[in-house]
């Protein structure tokens, strides 16, 4: 069903690859390490670098410019230099509370898919009940219907259920949007562990309890990080959700923030702009520290899927 | 085998198992009854009502909203985006992914740092996206127009989003911006599964490499290409961020895809009922599509073509 790669080894596979010297590039360009070709290359890749770039100075350049200069030349890169646009997006475009809000709906729904989707991972992997398979057809069943299928139902069940408008209601169908995907990707990591494991470990007595969290769970790490930093990275960006279902504004995050912004005072530029960085400046830090993480996440994301 | 195993286990352990296994996966159903297929339940239910949004007995219309879709025009132009959408913005990725793969799998040095920055945009946020190509399309101060007028070719400059010809194509270069990383990371990392001795053995053969892409480089990483093609060509039916934030399909209607008609139809005109029958009318489509190519690409890899 699923490749039978242990996640370590697959990790270190990739490490290896990545190294440059390792060569596992076609030998169509072994030569010298300045050939011609790797230069042209490299020209053409960095010329590709700088147009997917491009959006992202646009914003820091726009960002950084005074008022005046907004006024008269909003997107000529780096002209003038001033924070004023940061300081008011953060105080008058209220960026400061859509920020907190953002964490406040991020950081408890991501922790529910991963504390939920781990159980239910090594339970669908590892743990035979009547019904099961019955049960992880359900789950995943949600990874292909759209959201979009059931978001105005969910609207009015929210409203009912006096949910709606609410931090707990945003946040419990932030996270119901990633428990089937993490309870699938979870599986996959378990499945993939050794059998004797488990049966040596209940040859000493250990209960099927303590084989889980102490034997098993430690050794899903590295499928964990990746879950964890992905389905933060899905919720963060996620828009639909609070547009719809937070809508009176007071626990609004950055991306409806920004929405609301633009269509309410589309021609402040200048703090639209900083508004946009703050935005995106979490994500950017985030995703070059553990680039490696982002990238596999999504590789063995996609690839177990 | 490991079923074999287990019901060789003790019935103390069996039992044991069976008491944690429900206990573990009973909070993943209870999110997923509550949030997924109660609403789903719903959707059905809300389908053969006309609702309003206030009405606490709607009435009920048996399968009218379905027959009020087939003639509908709107809904026949708005599936029409929807299936340009399809074939763009799936085969431009694809192939795009893949070329910059191959440049990528040849380069010897700083590939990392290349890999980072072309992925870069799939993790943004849409509304940010949005946003800032709004202003690449600008068409007093825009980047495009500004550098259309330095090439000379100021006569090509205009208002890429305002144009009702051209702004579903300019949205979806934005999307083609934004998603083609994602296809050239998977792509990477399958490159660098295929067999190099094959493709050196061809060359000697006298392959041309176009050949070898064709014949040797294609088939090894076919699995991973048809798992790209099932997410992208299902992304393209539930299109919605991107085009609701650049044109809200505007400009009159030009850029209407069938997830901002449904987002219309149920939260702008309140007709619950037929917004919702619209978004049923998705998974309706997109579904088959991703069963079918899933298949594939598992009979694929079973033959140990790789992935």
């Amino acid at each position: 069903m699923m490749t039978a790669v242990i996640p370590d080894q697959r990790d270190l596979r990739i490490t290896q690859l990545a190294d440059p010297e390792s060569g596992n590039a076609p030998r169509t360009v072994v030569g010298a390490r300045r050939s011609p070709a790797q230069v042209a290359l490299h020209v053409v890749l960095a010329g590709m670098a700088i147009f997917v770039l491009m959006p992202v100075f646009l914003v820091i350049s726009t960002t950084l410019k005074t008022p005046a200069d907004v006024r008269v030349n909003p997107f000529g890169l780096f002209t003038s230099f001033s924070f004023e646009n940061i300081i008011e997006a953060w105080t008058v475009g209220r960026f400061s509370d859509y920020v907190l809000n953002s964490f406040l709906l991020t950081v408890p729904s991501t922790a529910i898919v991963v504390v939920v989707s781990v159980m239910a991972g090594y339970a669908f992997a590892r743990l035979p009940f009547r019904g099961r398979t019955f049960l992880f057809y359900l789950v995943v069943l949600g990874l292909l219907v759209p959201f979009f299928t059931f978001m105005i139902p969910l609207y009015f069940q929210l409203r009912s259920l006096g949910l709606l408008d609410t931090l707990p209601g945003a946040i419990l169908v932030l996270a119901s949007t990633g428990t089937s995907f993490g309870t699938f990707f979870m599986r996959a990591f378990f499945s993939e562990l050794p059998q004797e494991l488990e049966q040596s470990a209940r040859m000493d007595g250990a209960s099927e309890w303590q084989i889980f969290s102490k034997i098993m769970l430690p050794l899903v790490g590295s499928g964990i990080g990746a879950l964890a930093v992905f389905t933060f990275l899905a919720n963060w960006n996620n828009f639909l959700i609070p547009l719809l279902y937070l809508p009176s504004g007071d626990f609004r995050p950055l991306t409806a923030g920004l929405y609301m912004f633009t269509s309410g005072r589309s021609l402040d530029i200048g703090p639209l702009a900083a508004g946009t960085l703050i935005t995106i400046l979490p994500i950017i830090v985030l995703f070059v520290v553990l680039q490696r993480q982002v990238t596999q996440g999504f590789i063995s994301g996609a690839v177990k899927g | 085998m490991t079923i074999a195993s287990r019901s060789l286990a003790p019935t103390v352990t069996r039992r044991a198992q069976a008491r944690l296994g429900i206990a573990l996966v009973l909070p993943v159903m209870i999110v997923t009854a509550l949030f997924f297929l109660f609403p789903l339940g719903n959707a059905l239910y809300y389908s053969m009502v006309d609702f309003d949004g206030l009405d606490p007995n709607p009435p009920f219309v048996g399968f009218d909203n379905f027959a009020r879709m087939f003639t509908d025009p709107a809904v026949w132009h708005a599936l029409g985006n929807n299936l340009i959408w399809i074939v763009v913005g799936t085969a431009s990725p694809m192939v795009i992914g893949l070329l910059v793969a191959m440049l990528l799998w040849t380069v010897r040095r700083g590939g990392a740092i290349y890999r980072v920055i072309f992925f870069l945009p799939y993790v943004l946020p849409g509304v940010a996206i949005g946003i800032v190509w709004g202003w690449i399309y600008d068409p007093v101060n825009g980047l495009l127009n500004q550098f259309l007028r330095a090439i000379g070719l100021g006569s090509l400059a205009t208002g890429w989003l305002g144009e009702p010809d051209l702004a579903l194509y300019a949205v979806l270069l934005t999307a083609i911006w934004a998603g083609t990383g994602f296809a050239v990371v998977i792509f990477l990392s399958a490159l660098r599964n295929v067999d190099t001795e094959l493709v050196d053995a061809s060359r000697i053969d006298g392959a041309n490499s176009a050949q070898r892409l064709w014949f040797i480089i294609l088939p090894q990483i076919m699995p991973v290409f048809l798992m790209v093609l099932t997410l992208t060509l299902v992304g393209g039916f539930s299109v919605f961020d991107i085009v609701f934030i650049m044109t809200a399909g505007g400009p009159s209607n030009a850029t209407e895809v069938l997830g901002t008609y449904a987002y219309d139809q149920a939260f702008v005109l309140n007709n619950i009922g037929y917004g919702t029958t619209l978004a049923l009318l998705i998974t309706i489509l997109s579904v088959p599509i991703a069963v079918l190519l899933n298949r594939l690409q598992r009979r694929l890899s079973l033959q140990g073509t790789g992935a």
